[in-house]
């Protein structure tokens, strides 16, 4: 039972950086386009979707605290300024794109546009450290006190925080390829194109800074080499595809985001949080999840509801697919 | 420097700001189904300007719901791992429910109502919004069922020092949640009423365009504001009876008090088990404002050949009312959470051992932003909101297209307009 829900929650929050993932990239790819119209336009691309993908955090945020409340609790506040910097920004985008349409002025607009890039950056910036972080361990002692917020100072964090920041922008980059009117393609590809290898710099970058630190090594083991190497076929992929398949070259860049949840996932299970100054400390799967009968009543609710969820999801992926046009709804 | 203290203020401060926002967002929500029923039903075009308009103003609000909202789900790890650790086998449930059965739909269905306009049909654009509703309302009901679970716990037992869940549906039949849900749903309709009734107020006030319009708002805000007046003191009443038993440190006579405090005092040793005197300043004041609302119905018949415009003054009367429902709203959770000090879990857990082992300067510096933060964003989007309703029904932002917007404010600035091609 914990491990279904573990993989749960595994999912919920992969679906989050995938969809969450564009709007992010979205509002980082904003700060290159000069003129409000041709904003407004990428905004709509995103559009009906935007509020439908933040969900997917807070329903992870849902399950973490049912299921795994000990884990919630340790987690969120052992990378405090990891989670709280995801969380301003996520704040930011949220209020910068649903409010930047209502004020009449151009120039406000382009205010509240400087503030949905800002909190992109800052959101990836987040989740990535605290990936880095949950890769390298935490100085957790067996009461699950966490001393200090030193710990997330390390190059490694730093590099992971990067590295999330080039994923979310390739991804924004084959959302837009993919639903931008068709005259734009050729310019998308491109950009798609000249965003991979960056986002492959930084990979190698988190790789090598991870291989050299002793706490990473220790909390991780080689079965994380599987996910690592996905992230680096699906960025490979996503950069072949952007010319001919827009679609398939989202799927790649859609799995790229997959990879890191499957990366902190499978390379330290069984652990949840891994204790970097008392192995007895280290928080198994097991040990951090809700008692049986808590995870059984959220059985009960969830496998008939979930699909329904996905259901209106999907619905409205379908009502709303295809590229955008001058008919397209706006409100944004 | 103490970190409790700061967690509590921050957890009352982003509380009482998102509170302040889903009230709004309910209430309205409710108008909006009514509006658009009548629109769909009767086809009379003000109905559907109405929702355009309204149905813009709560979008706006909607905004920081959201945000605020985010920000509480994640308040209870950063700053309360306490609480999950101890009680979150019980208290997690609800929260985690809410989360997958009421926003993770609200906010999808939110989404398509918004850009389904003129796309979708009549019927099924409706019928989002009832969906939109009612998980509006599971999301209030969820909620509430876990506030009432620290107010006052039941169907747990306590196993190797931690709460375990053994009966769910003793949650739901809470007394400190059946009451309370009743009252804090009626001060959300109360509310969204007020919301209606203020802003045409202030837009007659000012000869904004479009007065059929504004006079059906008044009206029906009017009328919404008497109605839910009734169930909200008879709720709220009855929240004494309910509360009190079960709370005696809260509303118990003062043998009731002793015996509490005494009883407390051998299980978990000496300390203030009783709670701050502001919860029961606040409650008065709350009442205050229920009983000055119960007046709305005298403007009704003023309605009769428009006197309540021609005399002008009961539209001040009511543009300045607007306020008042959100200051009771913050007075009454000032009671109920004031007043279950020094608890976190009544009678489980005390505040002390709820509240995360993190520095005080960590715990201040997080306070002092995300207050900054969410006060800024909050001024913010009232000011949107006003500039907004200040421009009168004309031109509703939703339902355009971007073909619509670009030849809007097309001009020698943007020779290629956008999507041309
Ligand atoms: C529009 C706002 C509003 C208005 C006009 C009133 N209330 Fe209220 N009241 C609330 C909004 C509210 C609230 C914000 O919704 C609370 C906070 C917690 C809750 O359950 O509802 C609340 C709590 C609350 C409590 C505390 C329950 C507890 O401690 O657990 C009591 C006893 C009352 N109310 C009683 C009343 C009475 C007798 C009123 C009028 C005659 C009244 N309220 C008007
Ligand atoms: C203190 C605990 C609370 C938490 C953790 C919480 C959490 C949240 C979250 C995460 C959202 C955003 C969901 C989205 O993205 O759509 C939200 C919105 C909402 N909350 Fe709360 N909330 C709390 C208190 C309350 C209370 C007391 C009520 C009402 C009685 C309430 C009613 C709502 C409603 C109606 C919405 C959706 C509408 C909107 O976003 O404006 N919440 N809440
Ligand atoms: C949205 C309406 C709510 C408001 C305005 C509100 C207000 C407050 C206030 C004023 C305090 C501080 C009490 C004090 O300092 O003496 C507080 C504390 C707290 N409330 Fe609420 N509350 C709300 C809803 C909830 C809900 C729905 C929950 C649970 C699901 C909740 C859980 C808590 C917790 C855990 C604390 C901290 C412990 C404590 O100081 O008692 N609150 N809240």
């Amino acid at each position: 039972m914990e491990l279904a829900w573990y993989a749960t929650l595994g999912l919920v929050f992969a679906g989050y950086l995938v969809l969450g993932g564009y709007d992010y990239g979205v509002g980082l790819l904003l700060s290159g386009i000069r003129d409000d119209g041709q904003r407004r336009a990428a905004l709509t691309a995103v559009g009906p979707f935007f509020l439908g993908n933040e969900v997917w955090l807070v329903a992870s945020l849902g399950i973490l605290f049912g299921a795994f409340p000990r884990l919630e609790g340790e987690l969120l506040s052992g990378y405090y300024p990891a989670v709280v910097a995801a969380l301003v920004g996520v704040l930011l985008v949220t209020v910068g794109v649903q409010l930047r349409g209502r004020p009449a002025e151009p120039a406000a607009r382009a205010r509240w546009d400087r503030v949905v890039v800002a909190g992109s950056a800052l959101a990836a910036l987040g989740w990535g450290a605290l990936f880095g972080g949950l890769l390298q361990g935490l100085p957790l002692d067996a009461s699950g006190h966490v001393a200090g917020i030193g710990h997330l100072a390390t190059p490694f964090v730093a590099a992971t925080a990067i590295t999330l920041v080039t994923l979310v922008a390739v991804q924004g980059a084959t959302f837009l390829l993919l639903r931008m009117p068709k005259g734009q393609a050729a310019d998308r590809a491109r950009l798609v194109r000249r965003l991979v290898p960056v986002a492959l710099g930084a990979v190698a970058l988190a790789t090598l800074l991870g291989s050299l630190s002793a706490d990473v090594r220790a909390a991780v083991h080689p079965g994380a080499l599987v996910p690592l190497l996905l992230l680096v076929f699906a960025l490979l992929a996503a950069r072949l595809l952007a010319e001919r398949r827009p679609g398939w070259a989202f799927v790649a860049s859609s799995l790229a985001l997959v990879a890191p949840v499957l990366l902190v996932g499978l390379g330290r299970y069984p652990a949840a949080l891994v204790s970097t100054v008392d192995p007895a400390a280290t928080l198994t799967v097991a040990e951090a999840a809700a008692a049986p009968a808590t995870l059984r009543l959220l059985a009960w609710v969830a496998v008939p509801f979930v699909p329904v969820l996905i259901g209106f999801q999907a619905m409205s992926w379908w009502v709303f697919r295809g590229r955008i046009d001058g008919k397209a709804p706006v409100y944004w | 420097m103490d970190p409790l203290p700061l967690a509590r203020l921050q957890f009352a401060t982003t509380t009482s700001i998102h509170f302040l926002f889903v009230l709004v967002t309910l209430g309205l929500v409710t108008l909006l189904v009514y509006l658009q029923t009548t629109s769909f039903v009767t086809r009379k075009p003000v109905y559907e300007r109405m929702v355009r308009f309204w149905g813009t103003i709560y979008l706006i609000n909607y905004v920081l719901g959201i945000a605020t909202g985010i920000v509480m789900e994640f308040q209870f790890g950063l700053n309360w791992s306490g609480l999950s650790r101890y009680t979150g086998n019980v208290f997690g449930a609800p929260i985690a429910l809410e989360t997958l059965l009421a926003f993770f739909l609200e906010s999808t269905l939110l989404g398509m109502w918004i850009f389904g306009w003129h796309r979708l049909r009549r019927g099924v654009h409706l019928a989002l919004l009832y969906g939109v509703a009612i998980t509006a309302y599971l999301s209030a009901f969820f909620i509430m069922a876990a506030n009432a679970w620290l107010q006052h716990p039941v169907g747990y037992e306590v196993r190797d020092g931690v709460a375990h869940l053994t009966d769910f549906t003793a949650l739901l039949t809470n007394p400190t949640f059946t009451m309370a849900l009743g009252h804090v749903t009626s001060a959300a309709v109360l509310t969204g009423g007020m919301v209606l009734a203020g802003i045409s107020a202030w837009l007659m006030l000012r000869r904004s365009p479009d007065y059929e319009l504004l006079r059906k708002s008044l009206w029906i805000g009017l009328v919404t504001v008497t109605i839910a007046g009734v169930p909200l003191m008879g709720f709220g009443f009855a929240q004494f009876g309910a509360v009190g038993e079960v709370q005696p440190t809260k509303f118990g006579d003062d043998a009731a008090k002793a015996q509490a405090v005494a009883d407390f005092t051998a299980r978990f040793g000496p300390g203030d088990y009783l709670p701050p005197a502001y919860a029961n300043a606040s409650l008065g004041f709350m009442i205050l404002i229920g009983f000055t609302l119960a007046w709305a119905f005298v403007m009704l018949p003023l309605f009769y050949r428009d006197w309540i415009v021609r005399l002008k003054f009961p539209l001040v009367i009511v543009g300045l009312s607007l306020p008042l429902p959100f200051v009771a709203a913050i007075l009454g959770w000032l009671t109920r959470e004031g007043g279950r000090q020094p608890w976190a879990a009544y009678g489980l857990l005390k505040v002390d051992d709820a509240v995360s082992p993190i520095s005080g300067g960590v715990m201040l510096a997080s306070f002092l932003g995300f207050t900054a933060l969410l006060l800024t964003l909050a001024v913010t989007n009232w000011v949107l909101i006003a500039k907004r309703a200040a421009r009168g029904a004309a031109d509703p932002a939703l339902g355009r297209s971007l073909a619509d917007v670009t030849a809007e404010d097309d001009d020698e600035r943007r020779p290629e307009p956008a999507l041309a091609r």
